[in-house]
């Protein structure tokens, strides 16, 4: 039971580990795509519209439009659309463009969507085709109803969406969009829709996240000592203990001076003398057990305890890493651990 | 001096953390929010109604569209509006906006404080009275930074701390916030780094936070790699 207890918290560790991972990387890519070329604005035509007055030609008045048409319109407004006056109808489903000299429903064809695109575009690239299709879709989903889309040759395959009801412009995608569209997907963790990002998922591991985020920092004010902060305090003389160190495969002691208070793993590691250590000075392998003379000796702490075995503990080993180069002191280390002749 | 992987990653983790520690937790607190806050409440859906009132269009009246080109000749549209269940003519022209009533034809705009407020509470979902109204024409606050001015303010005295803001020159509601809006505008704000704007996570401050936070996590899940090989292999030793 507990093996099964610690290998799913190994996992979940592990897999948390590689979403906050994910969580930075796909961050760390969408901040640095450029938002112009990610919009499409930096190939899109600038010069917008004027917006042209209606002029004094004869016009329908609104109620000799489709009776259709007005039963369920929530607005409607005369205005110019492409060079034309035309009444928009909004309705619950969407907006209809009807022409406002003779009352017929405008269409945007293929060719209508072509030129439409033509003006939009203003990147190095022909087009490659032009479809039809059903908002919403993967790239249309902030929209609704038929459009067209027309592809670009150019170097980030440009697609222009426009509506087949209105003729309005209503995306621009390319490679820029389509790869922050990826890194967002694995930001909000939605991985088939790629825009709820309130889905249960993420608020789960947002939630184990936030914790395990709250204990490492505890951990972190845990991992400094005051030693760490020498530079504060220059001007404080005699910093320094002498840590004489006993191999039993070499003849001489050997001496390093630490800085007082220092971690005492790290501290001799950074002296050249590198005690045995898998996990690096973290608490977690044990390894770098050292012999301290009983006159220096401190109570073992919960990590000592759990890693070192009582007979060892009762004989004056302890794990430098959890150690701290208080005073001048002897130790006693593994074999091996100094050079012989120095 | 050679020091073993290990313990170099265990050194950059600690001084990365001590770098970057507060504001990964302050992405992950802020993540947290915004993910765990229902994004259609952020956006005061519930707090709404009335929204989608039908026009009538009027038979006959006072004025027809083309009256009102001839009215207007710079019109570059001119439309049919609810407000408030009623239908009313909406004009635009190069630089003005124009509210009229479809029956006596008269100018409405810009709507008064009384109507303003009136607006509101129709649109208005909840039962808490109102209780401030302003008019807003120039340095608005950040929740209303892209729209158009004026717009009428109207406040409130629900627990959301609810304002709808009113365009007096069509009779819309043009938005409407809340606190855990303004909540969540904070939060992102935090989230992206841009403590200005709001708006823009392509800054170097955010880029440059967010490779330093890169690196700390890659080292932490180096060192929970080695923290993993070194408890199996000290099991064994104690078995043995």
């Amino acid at each position: 039971m507990m093996r099964l207890f610690k290998k799913l918290h190994k996992w979940i560790g592990l897999l948390m580990g590689l979403q906050v991972l994910l969580w930075l990387l796909s961050g760390l890519m969408i901040s640095l795509l450029d938002p112009e070329k990610v919009s499409g604005k930096q190939w899109a035509s600038t010069s917008v519209a004027e917006s042209q007055t209606l002029g004094p030609v004869v016009l329908l008045e609104p109620a000799e439009l489709p009776a259709g048409l007005l039963k369920d319109a929530l607005g409607i407004d005369l205005t110019n659309r492409h060079g034309e006056p035309v009444y928009l109808v909004k309705r619950t489903g969407g907006e209809t463009l009807v022409d406002a000299t003779d009352g017929s429903i405008v269409v945007i064809d293929r060719a209508r969507a072509e030129q439409l695109a033509l003006n939009d575009f203003n990147g190095d690239g022909k087009i490659a085709s032009i479809e039809s299709g059903m908002a919403p879709e993967r790239e249309t989903r902030d929209s609704q109803g038929a459009y067209w889309r027309v592809e670009f040759s150019d170097r980030s395959n440009t697609s222009v969406y426009i509506s087949a009801s209105t003729g309005e412009i209503l995306e621009r995608r390319n490679s820029f969009w389509r790869v922050r569209d990826f890194f967002w997907m694995l930001h909000i963790m939605d991985y088939s829709g790629r825009e709820n990002f309130n889905n249960p998922l993420i608020i789960t591991v947002a939630l184990i996240a936030v914790w395990l985020g709250i204990s490492g920092f505890i951990l972190l004010f845990g991992s400094f000592s005051r030693a760490d902060f020498f530079f504060l305090n220059l001007l404080e003389k005699n910093t320094d203990v002498v840590i004489t160190l006993i191999d039993p495969g070499v003849s001489n002691h050997q001496q390093v001076r630490l800085r007082k208070g220092s971690n005492l793993f790290l501290s001799l590691a950074t002296h050249n003398v590198s005690l045995d250590s898998v996990c690096g000075g973290g608490g977690e392998c044990g390894k770098c057990r050292v012999q301290f003379e009983t006159t220096y000796l401190t109570e073992p702490n919960t990590i000592e305890l759990g890693l070192i075995p009582k007979r060892l503990r009762e004989r004056g080993y302890r794990l430098a890493c959890q150690q701290i180069a208080e005073k001048d002191m002897t130790l006693h280390v593994p074999e091996g651990t100094l050079t012989p002749g120095r | 001096m050679m020091l073993k992987p290990a313990v170099i990653a265990r050194i950059v983790h600690k001084w990365l953390g001590l770098v970057i520690g507060l504001q990964i937790l302050i992405w992950l607190a802020t993540g947290l929010y915004m993910v765990v806050v229902d994004i259609d409440f952020i956006h005061g859906d519930p707090l709404v109604k009335n929204m989608q009132d039908k026009v009538e269009v009027p038979d006959e009246g006072p004025l027809s569209f083309a009256s009102l080109r001839t009215k207007y000749p710079d019109a570059s549209q001119i439309g049919l509006r609810p407000v408030m269940g009623r239908t009313f003519y909406t004009v635009i022209t190069a630089d003005k906006r124009y509210l009229l009533d479809v029956e006596t034809g008269a100018v409405k705009s810009p709507l008064n404080e009384e109507t303003a407020r009136e607006i509101a509470k129709y649109h208005f979902a909840g039962q808490a009275p109102v209780i401030n109204v302003t008019l807003i024409t120039s340095s608005p606050p950040m929740e209303i930074q892209t729209r158009r001015l004026p717009l009428w303010r109207i406040d409130f005295d629900d627990r959301f701390a609810t304002s709808f803001y009113i365009d007096p020159y069509n009779g819309s509601l043009a938005t409407r916030r809340h606190q855990y809006w303004r909540i969540f505008d904070f939060m992102w704000m935090l989230h992206i780094m841009d403590y200005d704007e709001r708006s823009d996570a392509h800054n170097l401050l955010l880029i440059t936070a967010q490779v330093t936070g890169l690196t700390f996590a890659i080292t932490g899940l180096w060192l929970l790699f080695y923290s993993f090989s070194g408890r199996r292999r000290n099991r064994k030793t104690v078995a043995r």
